[in-house]
């Protein structure tokens, strides 16, 4: 594969697409959603969440204790939408090149050529991110903002859709490095599984008995099919009121926390709340949709404690405050 | 928009809202208004006193230097310090007053009890503007309060400040200075100090500035509806209409103490009292010495009479008199000068520092008392010859002027006396001057500012009031001391030695003091033309069969038959209140026919005892008396119909005040009970307004949706979307239908891209429903 052929596959991605119409973005949604779930049982309402992020052009960051499925959710919806997915398993000795890609030199043609790293598919999944250094934690930074990679000096961009979903450990902090503040507003949305409760787990574990049900998922969607739906989610109203309720939230948070929500963290919250309205079937957002995703778009921005594990909870707290607090109109 | 605003009120967080809007330092701002009104408002009381007898700029540049001293001390001493320094000023300041008053700073040692029933009498209604040395009280009185309200202000200690400037005006208001407005308004500074000071210190909101508002009408109401003041202006004066004034005699003797000049006057015909008296004379009620523009006040207080009254330094005549009371009164009048009282009324009577007598408590009809006047028997020549060594108290009592007297008057005295060498030629030709140039009428509009330039420069009649005022001001630019005096005229004589004195026979005249012969009468109206207007009134009275116009003796003597003062008068032939000429036979031959009026009627009054007990309230006028002799003599009806419409136009404009505090009290309260947001509301939920937009229209159907689901459940939460909020209440209860339906579409309209006509029209019109059913409301949205 060369340099060329590779620009030239993904320029496929960048062209325009018509937007679906609402109904079927929210269609094409749900069925992301329900096939899905085929594979994660009992975490419906974090698929949705994964799944409006996504079509919201956001990242998702899940923590949580091992073993409750954050892989498998990443690897379903890739699954379901059929397209690339690469999975990255952070380590302390990751370098910032096993990510991004390097340039080989070929002996044949005698030239060097791009290798892409994993960062190139539509849906990366990196496992236990906290694990790798900072350094390398920031190689995702350019990819995630900008959804391009920068090698040598040659710029190349992602493929589209282009969706980081990760994972950190919220056990053994001691061997983890916290992610820097900048990345970490990176991720639209954060989210934590949890455990399944009994009957789910149970249920899990008769689909699970035998064959995996992820062998056996099939596509839903394609990737012109997200893209499309993006776009649907972009012409979404977004009215005054909304905008006006948008910033009073974000205001709150400046005025009762350390560290309040950034501007691209109110961006965040009204691209969320414009696919939750397309989720729902609505061309415009109502505070309701804001008022859904603000605690997992804004809690993990807020920087409310010293510590980190305090931080996550106050964080909660005061975007929850917030919306106990701040006037609808 | 107005949605937004509509939301913002009805929300606890539009107080947030406003809390920003007003700083703590615009409270401050108002707090020190407010002292600088109440400062204002004791500081005008004051300077009223010394627009009087002079010294306004003293105080002004008092107050304006201890206002600029707190400004500078209030960061550099200790509250203490302030106290101390206010007190010692003050202290200073009073001491000065014993000093200049000729007391001595040893009285406060030697005559403690004197110096506290002066302050006594001052509390209990004393005016400052009648204290013998008023400006130098005013400039002790001034600099401590001002300074410690003012240095207590600016150090955020509203309440004492209050307090401190709120005694000064307290006390003003005791002495009767302070009446009408002045004492309001400072109040009103006062509570704005206070509330808006507290409004600082807690941080409060505007909105809560609304009790001050109710406060503020509340406070307007109560006082000028309810006064307990003494000394001051007693009942509630413009609530009530009091025609006290409408007589000229209610004008003229109406107050022992302030002689207020009025425009339009009534007379009264009834009979007053009787005099047998061995001359006739003019029978004085009352002498003035303090000019203030529009009044006459009398300095000094009344002391019990006990014994002769001193007699006066020149050679005089005794004349007995015998005078028989025929309706209550609060006047004692005598012949000028009285010297001995004798009968029942003696243990009632009191002595004026200018040797008047006065009753204590009103004379009843058929009281009788005896008197024994000296007249002062001197000629012109011998007042030609008196010449001008007056005594030092003469000087000080009798020559004040107001201040700011133009030049113009003093240009057009000194034109009118041009040719007269002596202070009696003077006298002469100011009196025949005011005779000739000016008419007699009763009818006349009372002049802005100083009544005697105003007589002398601009009108061309009026009564005598206003000619005697002006002759003593214009005797006093001329540096001869005089005085205006108040009493009756001679009244119409019955007999030989008798006269009955009606209430028309009312008048002002002047008395001007002569060295060593003492206080001689002219008379500057002109006798005639009064006469004519006081005898139409009297027939018209007699035509008219009113009561009480004739005693027995009088009823069979034609008016116009009267005899009497005429026949001794060369220049006033006719009737028998020509004036003061008539008095005094013994000095008739004296009198010259050059010299018209040139009074011969004298009595001393030589030394002014300043002893000052506490007077009882009771020298009330004879106004308690007059109101039953006023009802609207039906031919003096212009005049009347005058006075009435000046009074109404007082009314109207006091009325006014009282509804718009009112107006505005209620409407504060209104706001602070919510009221008018109840009615406001209820107002909206019946009714959509005019057709605007869809989106509009939807939006405010919505909104009385959410009033009616407020009044049948709970009001939406400010954080809850209208979403949440149906869902909250559907938790409790299915909800109907229709509700769901106007929500949605108003979430579409106020959120999303549009709502058409129709569903505008839609929601508009399930709301109606609703709003209508809305009795049975529960029922309905149970499915």
């Amino acid at each position: 594969m060369t340099d060329a052929d590779t620009t030239h596959r993904y320029e496929d991605s960048q062209q325009s697409v018509d937007p679906l119409s609402v109904a079927d973005a929210s269609q094409l949604c749900t069925d992301i959603a329900e096939n899905v779930s085929r594979v994660i049982v009992g975490h419906d309402d974090e698929i949705e969440h994964v799944v409006t992020a996504i079509v919201a052009r956001g990242h998702v960051l899940l923590e949580d204790v091992p073993g409750v499925g954050k892989t498998m959710l990443a690897r379903a919806i890739a699954t379901s939408i059929d397209c690339t997915f690469r999975r990255v398993q952070f380590t302390p000795d990751l370098l910032p090149s096993d990510i991004t890609g390097v340039n080989v030199f070929n002996q044949k043609n005698r030239d060097f050529e791009f290798q892409p790293g994993p960062v190139f598919a539509n849906v990366v999944l990196g496992d236990e991110i906290n694990r790798a250094p900072p350094k390398t934690q920031a190689a995702l930074l350019e990819a995630m903002e900008e959804e391009q990679v920068t090698v040598d000096g040659t710029t190349r961009r992602l493929p589209q859709p282009f969706t980081v979903v990760a994972t950190q450990n919220a056990i053994e902090p001691d061997r983890t490095y916290d992610l820097p503040f900048a990345e970490i507003d990176r991720f639209m949305k954060k989210l934590t599984l949890g455990y399944p409760d009994a009957a789910a787990e149970s249920e899990m574990l008769a689909r699970t008995v035998g064959n995996h049900p992820i062998e056996s998922l099939e596509p839903v969607a394609d990737v012109t099919d997200i893209r499309r739906a993006r776009e649907t989610v972009a012409g979404v109203t977004v009215s005054e009121p909304v905008r006006e309720y948008a910033t009073r939230l974000a205001a709150y948070t400046r005025n009762h926390a350390r560290l309040g929500v950034s501007p691209r963290g109110t961006i965040a919250l009204v691209r969320a709340a414009q696919a939750r309205a397309v989720l729902e079937g609505r061309e415009y957002v109502l505070p309701d949709d804001l008022q859904y995703e603000a605690p997992l778009v804004l809690s993990h921005r807020v920087r409310a404690a010293e510590t980190n594990a305090d931080a996550a909870r106050a964080g909660a707290t005061v975007v929850a405050n917030a919306l106990e607090r701040v006037p609808v109109e | 928009m107005s949605t937004a605003t509509e939301r913002h009120r009805r929300s606890p967080t539009a107080t947030v809202g406003l809390d920003e809007g007003v700083s703590p330092r615009s409270f401050r701002l108002l707090a020190l208004v407010g002292v600088l009104v109440l400062t204002a408002s004791y500081v005008s009381v004051l300077q009223g006193v010394t627009a009087v007898v002079g010294g306004t700029q003293q105080l002004l540049t008092v107050v304006f230097v201890m206002g600029v001293g707190a400004t500078v001390f209030a960061r550099a001493i200790r509250p203490r310090t302030a106290t101390l320094l206010a007190l010692t000023a003050g202290g200073l300041g009073f001491a000065y007053y014993l000093t200049v008053s000729g007391i001595g700073i040893g009285a406060v040692f030697s005559a403690t009890d004197r110096l506290l029933s002066d302050t006594v009498a001052l509390v209990t209604g004393l005016e400052v503007v009648r204290m013998v040395e008023a400006g130098v009280w005013t400039l002790g009185f001034a600099p401590g309060p001002v300074f410690l309200s003012w240095y207590l202000a600016l150090r955020r200690r509203y309440v004492l400040s209050v307090a401190v400037g709120g005694f000064a005006l307290l006390f003003l208001v005791l002495t009767g200075d302070a009446t009408g407005v002045t004492p309001l308004v400072g109040t009103l500074g006062a509570i704005a100090t206070v509330g808006f000071g507290e409004l600082e210190r807690r941080r409060g909101t505007i909105a809560q500035a609304d009790v001050l508002v109710v406060l503020f009408a509340a406070m307007v109401v109560l006082s000028l509806s309810i006064t307990f003041v003494p000394g001051g202006t007693a009942g509630p004066t413009f609530l009530v209409e009091s025609d006290d004034d409408g007589t000229l005699e209610g004008s003229v003797t109406g107050s022992q103490e302030r002689s207020q000049i009025t425009g339009s006057v009534d007379l009264s015909p009834e009979v007053r009292f009787t005099v047998r008296s061995e001359e006739s004379s003019y029978w004085r009620t009352g002498v003035y010495d303090r000019f203030a523009g529009d009044a006459w006040i009398r300095t000094g207080q009344e002391d019990p009479y006990d014994g002769p009254i001193s007699s006066p330094p020149g050679p005089t005549d005794p004349v007995r008199q015998t005078v028989f009371v025929e309706t209550d009164t609060g006047v004692m009048p005598t012949a000028p000068h009285p010297i001995t009282i004798e009968g029942d009324a003696t243990a009632n009577t009191l002595v004026t520092t200018h040797d008047q007598v006065v009753p204590d408590g009103p004379l009843i009809e058929g009281d009788v008392y005896n008197v024994e006047s000296a007249f002062v028997n001197a000629s012109p020549d011998d007042l030609r010859e008196a010449g001008t060594d007056y005594p030092e108290d003469v000087r000080e009592t009798y020559l004040q002027t107001t201040e700011g007297t133009s030049s113009a008057f003093e240009a057009e005295t000194a034109a009118v006396v041009a040719d007269a060498e002596t202070p009696y030629e003077t006298a002469v030709a100011i009196e025949t001057h005011l005779r000739t140039s000016k008419s007699y009428s009763l009818n006349v509009t009372k002049p802005d500012g100083n009544v005697a330039e105003a007589f002398l420069l601009e009108m061309d009649e009026g009564y005598c009031v206003y000619f005697a005022t002006t002759m003593v001001q214009m005797l006093r630019t001329e540096d001869v001391p005089a005085r205006y005096v108040t009493g009756y005229t001679t009244g119409q004589q019955v007999d030989d030695n008798e006269w009955v004195v009606r209430g028309l026979d009312a008048h002002a005249w002047v008395e001007v003091y002569f060295p060593d012969h003492g206080w001689v009468a002219f008379e500057p109206t002109p006798p005639s033309e009064r006469d004519d207007e006081h005898d139409q009134r009297l027939e018209d009275a007699r035509d008219g069969g009113e009561s009480n116009v004739d005693t027995d003796a009088s009823e069979p003597v034609p008016v116009g038959d009267t005899p009497p003062a005429g026949v001794t008068d060369a220049d006033a032939p006719d009737g028998e209140t020509t004036g003061p000429d008539a008095t005094n036979e013994t000095f008739d031959p004296t009198d010259l026919p050059a010299a018209p009026g040139s009074s011969a009627e004298s009595l001393g009054s030589d030394n002014d005892s300043g002893e000052t007990p506490t007077r009882p309230e009771g020298a009330l006028g004879p106004e308690d008396f007059d109101d039953d002799l006023l009802e609207d003599p039906p031919e003096n009806e212009s005049g009347g119909d005058d006075d009435r419409e000046g009074g109404t136009g007082g009314i109207a404009l006091e009325t006014l005040a009282v509804g718009l505090a009112l107006a505005v009290g209620l409407a504060a309260g209104a706001h602070r009970s919510g009221a008018t947001a109840r009615v406001t509301r209820e107002a909206h939920l019946h009714w959509n307004g005019r057709q605007r937009t869809p989106a509009r229209d939807v939006e405010r159907a919505y909104d009385r949706l959410e009033l009616l689901l407020a009044r049948r459940y709970r009001s939406r939460k400010p954080a809850e979307s209208p979403r949440q909020y149906l869902a909250a209440l559907s938790s409790l209860r299915s909800l109907d239908p229709r509700v769901e339906r106007v929500e949605r579409l108003y979430e579409r309209a106020r959120y999303g891209e549009t709502v058409s006509r129709e569903e505008a029209d839609e929601a508009v019109a399930l709301v109606d429903a609703m709003v209508r059913e809305r009795l049975p409301l529960v029922g309905r949205f149970f499915r």
